[in-house]
């Protein structure tokens, strides 16, 4: 059955290969997408996880309290480390890039902070958001920044591109599904005569219907096997410019998509292209 | 299920299970009764045929053109399907057949058409060495096979040669190589010479007999009244919708063809 089925692709070598590269494209432009996805993941979880809190610290508070304060921060389960940043210290970290203005302004106008560095990996949204609301309640505490709006906002843009890619899916399989179906329905007339000879000399349903759906599989999966080795060919040529401009400020390096992603997506080219293939037959043959 | 059961689903003298049938061996191979077939409600095609054709017998089967032949022969092979009446093969109705079991029935009926319905773009082997791969046989046994059904038509040593580029008359051989490939109960021929130069047609009708020789019975349906007067056989001449016979051929009709049919 298998031979028949390459049989069938030779015969019709141009009009598969047109195929094969059409499919490829539409899920070239998926898989593209679902490797943005795993980056932009990939940078939720490095930034989306609230690490740092900044405690702002009200005017008049002596160095007493201030570090009775730090060392009780310090003990708290979340937080990794806990240090006293003055406003001498504030006002000279804001104008390292040898900003004058900055560096002239009078000391009062940068308010003294607690930075506390939390450990990412038992921090939770809400254990963090619990721990600020604890903290603001003590006196010598003006204000308490979580930088849980950055976080929201990449969470959001991450729920954003998941709902995009769903969309470009969703047209990339319907894409997939017509462009077999075509192929495997000109193969069937123009191979009308092989099937009537077929039903003639007595071959079964699946005997005549195997090889189409072979070879629609086939399709499928050459066509999903192609996008994957071209994006893995752009990843390639473009990951050292992205490591040395936009990874370097993120401190990210881009990452392909997962052994499991990519046979899933052969997978699935190959079970689209069989389904496509069975639309094509189910009209094809009733003729 | 195994594949001799497959196989022998409608030989003769073989019981679906697999176990020997005296009794079926001595049924007649084809029983048709009141057999009717209409596709256009004022003129049916087949009007009540009835007609029993035995074991090892050859039958022309002759008419006007669009008398109804090629219907009679689809019928048998269930390319089309009886309106009213029965047809047993091998003592089984046919009509009562499940869609799983219409391939199982074609495997023990050779097919021949006029227009041979061969594979151009396949050799003379790939169009004759389907009908034994379609059954599942080893490729060992189908080579086999297939040289020696083309050393009886006449092709021995032509396996690859593509059949587009043969001749008609070759190809008709082909068609036949085909069709008796699978050594089937009945082989059944749609106008076979039809295509063919007069002395082609008669080399052909001898491949015929021959394979009739071989205890083949074979069903040749033709309008070519020097085939008829060449080989006196049992006829069966349909016009009108109904069958009307003679044993001893042409000669047996009396005047019956020249008031009531006119044939080419």
């Amino acid at each position: 059955m298998f031979e028949r089925a390459l049989k069938g692709l030779r015969q019709q070598l141009g009009t598969q290969m047109m195929s094969v590269a059409t499919v490829a494209l539409a899920l070239f432009c998926m898989a593209g997408a679902l490797l943005m996805l795993e980056n932009a993941g990939a940078m939720v979880r490095r930034w989306g996880a609230p690490v740092k809190v900044t405690v702002f610290l009200a005017e008049g508070a002596n160095v007493e309290q201030v570090d009775s304060l730090r060392r009780a921060l310090a003990g708290l389960p979340e937080v990794e480390e806990a240090r006293y940043v003055s406003s001498a210290e504030a006002r000279q970290s804001l104008s390292t890039g040898g900003d004058q203005v900055v560096a002239s302004a009078p000391v009062e106008l940068f308010p003294a902070t607690i930075e506390l560095r939390l450990a990412p990996s038992a921090v939770t949204a809400e254990r963090v958001a619990s721990v600020a609301l604890r903290v603001r309640r003590i006196p010598m505490v003006s204000e308490v920044e979580t930088y849980r709006g950055f976080t929201e906002r990449l969470r959001g843009l991450l729920v954003g591109g998941r709902a995009a890619a769903g969309v470009i899916a969703l047209g990339v399989l319907l894409c997939v599904f017509a462009v077999v179906s075509n192929t495997v329905r000109m193969s069937l007339a123009a191979r009308l005569r092989e099937i009537e000879v077929l039903r003639l000399v007595g071959a079964t349903r699946s005997y005549i219907r195997g090889p189409f759906l072979i070879e629609g599989a086939m399709l499928g999966g050459a066509g999903a096997l192609v996008a994957v080795l071209m994006l893995g060919v752009v990843f390639m040529t473009l990951r050292t410019q992205f490591e040395l401009s936009l990874g370097a400020m993120i401190g990210l390096r881009p990452v392909f998509l997962p052994w499991s992603v990519l046979a899933s997506l052969v997978a699935g080219g190959c079970m689209l292209g069989a389904l496509g293939s069975a639309a094509a037959l189910r009209r094809g043959l009733q003729a | 299920m195994g594949r001799s059961r497959v196989s022998n689903f409608f030989r003769p003298h073989f019981r679906p299970d697999g176990h020997f049938d005296s009794a079926a061996a001595h049924k007649p191979i084809l029983v048709l009764e009141k057999v009717m077939k209409v596709f256009r409600a004022d003129a049916p095609v087949l009007r009540g045929v009835d007609l029993t054709i035995e074991r090892g017998e050859f039958v022309f089967v002759t008419g006007p053109s669009g008398a109804g032949k090629s219907t009679l022969l689809k019928l048998i092979y269930k390319a089309e399907t009886v309106d009213e009446g029965r047809i047993l093969f091998c003592g089984r109705d046919i009509a009562r057949l499940t869609e799983d079991s219409v391939p199982h029935l074609r495997r023990n009926i050779g097919v021949v058409f006029q227009d041979f319905r061969l594979v151009p773009y396949w050799t003379v082997f790939e169009n004759v060495a389907v009908a034994l791969q379609v059954m599942g046989l080893p490729p060992r046994v189908i080579r086999s096979r297939v040289a020696l059904a083309l050393e009886r038509v006449g092709l021995d040593g032509r396996g690859e040669e593509k059949v587009a580029v043969l001749s008609g008359g070759e190809q008709q051989r082909v068609t036949i190589a085909r069709a008796i490939v699978t050594e089937p109960a009945v082989v059944l021929a749609d106008e076979p010479t039809g295509n063919l130069d007069p002395v082609l047609a008669l080399d052909i009708l001898g491949l015929f007999e021959e394979i009739n020789e071989g205890g083949t019975t074979v069903i040749f349906a033709t309008h070519d009244r020097t085939l008829l007067e060449v080989s006196p056989r049992r006829l069966v001449v349909i016009d009108d919708g109904r069958c009307i016979e003679a044993r001893a051929g042409l000669a047996g009709l009396g005047g019956v063809l020249d008031h009531g049919i006119s044939l080419n």
